[in-house]
């Protein structure tokens, strides 16, 4: 791209004149500014600067009182430049300028720099679908993203590394001959290396997944009881901060959600041993004015010994919550599957608020059976139609449903390298141990299952973005207050190396900077059934007319 | 002191593009919000506010780039940015710590920015500076995530770029094909450029090479108050009450501005005359209030007898480089383009 390419630039934002731009479509982002995080209309960017100008005009006059003002408020997407600073604004309770054509106020007669001597113009200009429900720019920038982060060191790590790919694409190519014969070079590798951390013991399990996939596909659907499956679960959640993160995260988001309303129900994708729940019961009991009447329906596995587990759980958590003067009333749903739970099954009652609540869930919902109309899809669809005030979103940020075996390979590798080294970190050898074997399930599911087996497909934020758009579902921003929570969580119970990353209304949770874990929250778009291209006009201006309303969530 | 305010936003408005402008500005404000009066730091609205963008092992516009950690103990973590080959297209194996394979390949160790106390390595202004860097003159970066004030005082910032030195210089496939070396240049902006000062001082003295120092706007300043700093307080996007404050997070408490972390070549300055110091190019804005303190910095290195190169910009602000919109952004690629190749 060389530097005077006047081709890219596409018209220019004329000086005095504020109402017309030449050959620019109204919704075109400011290429420059997209890639410094900000996603800025073009159209818009005299207006941001007229506010941010509005702003330090106030903050100079007065900077004590307002720094501490606008300290103390929650800040939401900061991405969205326009809208932060808007809101700003309203924290100081200043009117934001109005851009009147042809320019009355002050500002709109001060000409900015288009060109001058010494200077250039060269905006790229990009014309991105600003809403989050553009699949195919999503698509494109997902399938791209391969993120690592390494510690490796030796030679024989990274031959180590060399050969489980050679060997993945073997077995892409069906050439399995080859396959094995490399997974012996690999075993024998392996005595070279350090099994007890690093690549040596992630390269471990892949080579074991590998040889299961080329040996003995059939067993490997029903590797441990649902009970064991429980069980590392809990040392999961004790050994590393990932589903505390994920449940503390969920549950200030449904807190803020419920405020107000005297009759919820948390519908639970996945209830466990309910670990969640306590956190949001207590939270709930302690609430001005008082806590509402909880429901919780938890979705769980059936048990295989006759006993009602779920309902077990329901009747711990009922005592907690009897302890600290909540109503409360518990009701399980066992399925094998999550796609085997109907709306009905839930009853939902119109009176009550409805939060759904889905940790590591949807994306067990993508393996698709080609003759029927996607699972996911239908499955939102009734969601969506319970309109529940909020659902909750966690999920693995990984790209590990991508067709391409090879591609789902070489992430998961990278992915769980990064687990593996974050476990690390746990100070309890017991429970990283069995935290590990944890991990080592999915990765067996990742890389050797296949078809409707195969319910490990973690996708990544951007992909579940498009998906809930496009089913009728808006973002919830999660902002500053829950980063900060978040943050200081991970102070309390974890190690250093852990960070909180704020995505454009999201949060993630990461290791050294790989992110491991986004969590977002959503609610269903008021209009349900509208043809996908006005569905997405719609959407269009839902986006540009909606602000955030900071004030409203302070907690 | 400052000048009216309304004349100050005029002035800015009138030297850079209106993109740049929103840019800055939005620093601005956002960073008046973190700093409290007390001398603490808002962390938590800073990591909330910045825009991080994650490492990507495969190619955009021919670059790629991979987290590695450099010191488990401190979390010490840096970025590397390299080209990826042309013929490879996208690579179905990825072989990141693969050696690098022309003749000479500069690798340019970068501090980024943010007065000691903001930004990241990962943060979406340094990783797209980085890779301009990587495409435009050729070379591999290796981007460190320093610690940052005022949680962490000098010399924490130093000590981690020192660290960050020595483990470049020990990877063999960072090693030029022609002598089996890793040459090194230091870079930074801001604070980053300060850090590159120091941390080649480091070098010198324990013999690890450095070809070559580049210091974009570096920040230093002194006791006194210069001819620039009261001329242009204020006036484009940065005041002397927001650089002492700044100062204070970072020294130890107690120094004034005259300790030399901060003022190299004043009073309590080292000199180094007759030390083999590595080539340096300056580049200085000629709108930032702090220029008088980087103008002495090249006088004092000429007159210990040191090769530098001055390029002066005459109507550049702070940040002018993070942006691709103006051609002080060009003149200042190809110079250091030309300087890892001379």
């Amino acid at each position: 791209m060389g530097p005077y390419d006047s081709s890219i630039f596409v018209g220019s934002s004329s000086g005095s004149s504020s109402s017309s731009f030449t050959g620019k479509p109204p919704d075109q982002i400011d290429g420059l500014l997209a890639g410094a995080g900000y996603k800025v209309r073009s159209s818009e960017l005299r207006q941001v600067a007229q506010c941010l100008e509005r702003l330090e005009t106030v903050m100079v006059n007065a900077p004590t009182e307002i720094s501490q003002l606008v300290n103390d408020a929650v800040h939401y997407n900061p991405s969205d430049l326009a809208s932060w600073v808007d809101s700003l604004l309203s924290e100081l309770n200043q009117p934001a300028p109005v851009t009147v054509p042809g320019g009355s106020s002050d500002y709109s007669n001060l000409s900015f720099v288009d060109s001058l001597e010494g200077l250039t113009i060269n905006q790229t200009a990009i014309t991105d679908d600003w809403t989050e429900h553009h699949g195919a720019q999503q698509q494109q920038d997902v399938s791209q993203q391969l993120t690592v982060v390494t510690a490796m060191e030796e030679d024989s790590g990274i031959r180590l590394v060399h050969v489980l790919l050679t060997c993945a694409e073997s077995v892409q190519r069906g050439e399995f001959s080859l396959a094995g014969s490399l997974i012996e070079e690999m075993q024998g590798l392996l005595t070279r290396v350090n099994t007890g951390c690093g690549i040596g013991k992630v390269a471990g399990c892949f080579i074991d997944a590998l040889s299961r996939r080329l040996y003995t596909p059939q067993g490997v659907g029903s590797i441990g009881s649902s009970y064991d499956n429980e069980i590392l679960y809990h040392h999961f959640y004790e050994a590393c901060p990932n589903l505390k993160f994920a449940h503390f995260t969920a549950n200030q988001a449904i807190l803020e959600a419920f405020d107000g309303h005297d009759c919820v129900h948390v519908i639970d994708f996945n209830l466990m041993h309910g670990l969640q729940w306590p956190a949001l019961i207590q939270a709930l009991a302690l609430r001005p004015g008082g806590p509402p009447m909880l429901r919780l329906t938890g979705i769980g596995l059936p048990s295989p010994d006759g006993r009602d587990s779920l309902r077990e759980i329901g009747l711990r958590l009922a005592e907690l919550a009897s302890s600290v003067n909540v109503r409360f009333a518990f009701r399980g749903v066992a399925a094998s599957r999550l796609e085997d739970v109907k709306p009905w099954m839930l009853q939902v009652s119109p009176k009550e608020v409805v939060a759904i609540n889905s940790i590591m869930q949807l994306h067990r919902l993508l393996g698709s059976d080609p003759t029927r109309e996607s699972t996911i899809e239908t499955f939102l669809r009734w969601i969506r139609n319970l309109n529940p005030k909020i659902m909750t979103v966690i999920e693995q940020e990984a790209n590990h449903n991508q067709p391409e075996f090879i591609d789902r390979f070489t992430e998961a590798l990278y992915y769980y390298s990064t687990m593996f080294d974050s476990l690390e970190a746990c100070s309890t050898l017991q429970e990283k141990a069995l935290a590990e074997i944890y991990i080592q399930r999915e990765i067996c599911n990742v890389v050797c299952c296949e078809g409707l087996a195969r319910v490990e497909r973690h996708e990544p934020l951007a992909k579940w973005r498009a998906r809930l758009g496009g089913a009728g579902f808006q973002p919830l921003h999660l902002g500053s207050n829950a980063f900060k929570q978040a943050s200081m969580l991970l102070t309390l119970f974890s190690a250093e190396g852990y960070c909180v990353e704020e995505k454009e209304g999201c949060l993630t949770l990461g290791w050294h900077s790989r992110p491991l874990i986004a969590a977002s929250a959503w609610q269903a778009v008021a209009e349900p059934s509208i043809p996908i291209g006005q569905r997405l006009l719609v959407a269009v201006n839902f986006q540009t007319s909606f602000k955030p309303t900071p004030l409203a969530f302070r907690f | 002191m400052a000048g009216s305010n309304e004349v100050n936003i005029n002035e800015s408005k009138m030297v850079v593009p209106l993109n740049t402008w929103v840019l800055i500005s939005n620093f601005k404000l956002a960073y008046n919000l973190l700093r409290r009066p007390d001398g603490t730091f808002n962390r938590h609205l800073a990591e909330f506010l910045d825009r991080k963008v994650p490492a990507n092992a495969n190619p955009v516009d021919g670059v790629f780039t991979f987290d590695v950690i450099i010191d488990r103990g401190t979390g010490l973590l840096s970025r590397v940015y390299q080209p990826a080959d042309a013929e490879e297209g996208q690579p179905s194996i990825v072989e990141l710590e693969k050696p690098v394979t022309d003749d000479i390949v500069p690798v340019i160790i970068f501090f980024h920015g943010g007065s000691f106390a903001h930004s990241s390595a990962n943060s979406a202004i340094y990783d797209i500076l980085c890779r301009r860097l990587v495409g435009i003159c050729k070379v591999v970066v290796v981007s460190v995530n320093y610690r940052r004030a005022p949680e962490n005082r000098y010399p924490c910032a130093y000590d981690d770029g020192w660290a960050a030195l020595k483990w470049v210089n020990s990877r063999p496939w960072l090693q030029s094909e022609r002598d089996s070396k890793v040459h090194i240049y230091l870079a930074g902006d801001s604070s980053g450029g300060n850090i590159v000062h120091n941390v080649a001082l480091r070098a010198v003295e324990s013999g690890i090479e450095v070809l070559g120092n580049i210091l974009l706007n570096p920040m230093f300043g002194g006791q006194n108050r210069t001819e620039s700093e009261k001329r242009f307080d204020g006036k484009y996007f940065v005041t002397v009450q927001d650089r002492d404050w700044y100062w204070r997070a970072f020294l130890p408490e107690g120094e004034d501005r005259d300790h030399p972390a901060c003022n190299p070549f004043g009073p309590n300055g080292k000199c180094l005359e007759g030390m083999k110091f590595p080539k340096s190019l300056v580049v200085v804005a000629g709108l930032d209030l702090i220029q008088d303190w980087q103008l002495a910095y090249v006088e004092g290195l000429k007159k210990a007898g040191q090769e530098v190169k001055l390029l002066y910009l005459e109507r550049a602000t702070i940040g002018f480089y993070l942006l691709p919109n103006n051609n002080h952004f060009y003149t200042v690629m190809d110079e250091i383009s030309n300087f890892v190749r001379s």
